[in-house]
């Protein structure tokens, strides 16, 4: 198979040392700075995004794989052992993981989660391999009214769909939309809504607005109730792995793998459903349910394997359509577009090796971080252990700085400061962030498609519709959104 | 040990209404002014075609319908919940004296790059923002000192991009 030759040549790339020590710096990276209470994975990547810029982009690409990866892994090692649980996608780690490390089964909980990521990790990237490039040949033939389609979908999904507060959500995607507006109009090169400032007749850098509303709009809402005292850090106590642990953890880890992965590659938003799915299957099918909230391994084995292979799904979408459906798949896109590479159906063809490399370091770097993970979990424990005061001066100096070294222009730390005094409120008022980021991407991207479409069409606006594949598209978002509007009518009565 | 934090019925306290009422305002707010100065953006040639109009309508709309919907729904007494986190506590007031000295130092900080320079603006970043969550002010001043000349080094030695040295300019090693 050709995927299988150009796979084999992207591990000859990947496997150069130089890019070993890239992927090695970006793993040890994202999972140090996904262990920091209250920096996710979008808010790591985003952080870390401006560092690259001085690097050739294989090197650069490799480095926010190992990053997404490891802010990932780091993520789960907060989540058991801090005694307070947080970031939405661990949460459920959180619950039985947390429990695990209360009751002296800190090491048991800390190995299956780590274990399972791997195993999860490691099955989603053969099935990224194995579909993105007959996907990618598929997603050739779709034309704009198509991509339209997908857009809708995904703006639906990620900011209607999931949030608790539907019309909160699409402000929010409304508000990513119109910072998108901002800047010169691609086609006919108007300024539009840059207040006749000149810095924004280029439009608003989405590493900006990430940073801004992830890192900036966190630190500010977290110092408004920050928790004071010593950070509380359960110890890691108990044996590692034991004949018991392996037969209890092994068929959560492939049944989460089953769950993520697929949920991943849909713009389900990602992670988070994909691991309360995981671990509803995994207290259904246990044998002694009654474990359940109270500590039961595959409570954590599954939803950790689940968020992983959710996480590679999300790379799907990613690379063959240049369709995020996630904040921090939204980051990684602008990542790209630093670079000039448009993620999208053309990657595979036009920048063939970047991406084989790319997907190459996806396997070394889930080997390093089970390396990684295990035996420097005394390492990780000492960084969740930093002070709040010196971790929230660092995310806001590393934020400033990061966006700083975008352009090396202040008027960019206006905006920062701007985007992320609006993420605290939208923070306290329930609005998700997520759409924001993913509307600020996409929303020039369906611009640009919808007019194509018209375009194409004559100005005729059934030409949006027409389409076989936009129809079905249209037709399962009405299915959806029948059923979650029937399902919320039927859980509020 | 196991009583989930901030059991029983959430009280809608007052200023929380206040605040939501204010953001929904604003969305609408904004998406009235989107909508309006859409149409200072010159449609020249307008066809049958989409001009760079079409978009930015349909956004301020968005926000205008969204924004209304968020007021609606406080009015009804359904607010939207904040977001949990990790070193959070639910159970303190909200410190705005905080979150303005953070706002204040972020300031400084953009008003000191152009002035004396990035070390010095992000001393003043760090330090300020230390001190302000309560760390001791000589410890938060020691760390931010070295933070920000380690960063300067990098920058100017290993990434090949160089901050503005500013006050320090021509030392070396800092200066890139």
């Amino acid at each position: 198979m050709g995927s299988l030759g150009a796979l084999l040549e992207g591990f000859a790339t990947a496997a150069q040392p130089e890019y070993l020590l890239y992927a090695l710096l970006g793993v040890t990276l994202g999972t140090a700075v996904g262990v920091l209470p209250g920096i996710g994975p979008a808010m790591t990547v985003a952080l870390l995004l401006p560092l690259t810029y001085s690097l050739e982009p294989t090197a650069a690409l490799i480095i926010f794989a190992g990053i997404y990866y490891g802010g990932m892994y780091g993520g789960s090692t907060t989540s058991i052992l801090l005694n307070t649980p947080g970031e939405s996608s661990s949460v459920v780690t959180a619950l039985e993981g947390n429990r695990m490390a209360r009751a002296g089964r800190g090491a048991a909980a800390l190995a299956t989660a780590a274990i399972g990521s791997f195993v999860a990790g490691t099955i989603a990237t053969v099935l990224l391999t194995a579909l993105a490039p007959s996907i990618a040949e598929l997603a050739v033939t779709l034309g704009p009214a198509d991509y339209v389609a997908l857009m809708v979908v995904a703006f639906t999904t990620v900011a209607a769909l999931l949030g608790a507060s539907p019309a909160r959500g699409l402000a929010s995607l409304a508000l990513g939309l119109f910072l998108g507006l901002v800047g010169t109009d691609t086609l006919t090169g108007q300024q539009r809504f840059t207040l006749g400032v000149p810095t924004l007749s280029d439009g608003i850098d989405v590493v900006v607005v990430a940073v801004g509303v992830f890192a900036v709009g966190e630190a500010l809402y977290v110092a408004a109730r920050l928790r004071h005292g010593p950070v509380e850090v359960v110890p890691v106590g108990g044996r590692w792995m034991t004949g018991e642990f392996w037969r209890r953890s092994w068929k959560p880890w492939l049944r989460g793998t089953a769950i993520g992965f697929p949920i991943g590659t849909i713009p389900a938003g990602g992670a988070d459903v994909s691991t309360f799915l995981s671990y509803a299957v995994e207290k259904k099918l246990a044998k002694r349910p009654e474990e359940f909230g109270r500590g039961a391994i595959e409570g954590v084995a599954g939803p950790e394997a689940a968020n992983n292979a959710a996480a590679a799904g999300v790379l799907v979408p990613l690379l063959t359509l240049g369709l995020p459906t996630t904040a921090t798949a939204a980051v990684i896109v602008a990542g790209f577009q630093s670079y000039g590479i448009q993620p999208g159906p053309l990657l595979f063809t036009d920048d063939s090796a970047l991406v084989w490399a790319l997907i190459a370091s996806l396997y070394i770097g889930n080997v390093m971080l089970l390396v990684l993970n295990l035996p420097l979990v005394r390492i990780w424990v000492k960084v969740l252990q930093i002070p709040r005061p010196y971790l929230y001066a660092g995310i806001l100096l590393f934020a400033a700085l990061g966006t700083y070294a975008v352009n090396f222009v202040v008027d960019d730390l206006v905006v920062l400061l701007v985007i992320g005094v609006a993420g605290l409120f939208m923070r306290r008022r329930g609005y998700p962030v997520a759409p924001l980021v993913v509307g600020l991407i996409l929303g020039p991207m369906a611009e640009e498609q919808v007019r194509r479409t018209l375009q194409i069409g004559q100005g005729d606006p059934v030409a949006l519709v027409t389409s076989p594949f936009a129809a079905v598209a249209y037709g399962l978002l009405a299915v959806a959104l029948v059923v979650t509007v029937v399902l919320r009518v039927r859980r509020d009565a | 040990m196991t009583s989930p934090e901030g059991s029983g019925p959430r009280v809608v306290s007052r200023s929380a209404r206040a605040e939501e009422y204010v953001f929904g305002a604003l969305v609408v707010g904004l998406g009235v002014f989107t909508l309006v100065d859409a149409t200072s953006i010159a449609a020249r040639g307008s066809m049958g075609a989409v001009g760079p109009r079409a978009f930015p309508y349909a956004v301020g709309v968005l926000l205008v319908v969204t924004g209304v919907a968020a007021v609606v729904a406080t009015a009804r007494g359904r607010l939207g919940s904040a977001e949990d986190a990790e070193d959070v506590d639910p159970a303190v007031r909200t410190d705005w004296v905080t979150v303005a000295k953070l706002v204040a130092v972020l300031v400084a900080h953009l008003v000191l790059i152009d002035v004396a320079g990035w070390p010095v603006a992000a001393v003043a970043l760090f330090f300020g923002a230390a001190w302000s969550l309560g760390a001791v002010w000589w410890k938060a001043l020691g760390v931010a000192v070295v933070l920000a000349l380690v960063v300067q080094v990098l920058f100017a030695s290993g990434l090949g991009l160089s901050l503005p040295a500013g006050v320090l300019e021509g030392v070396p090693l800092l200066d890139g």
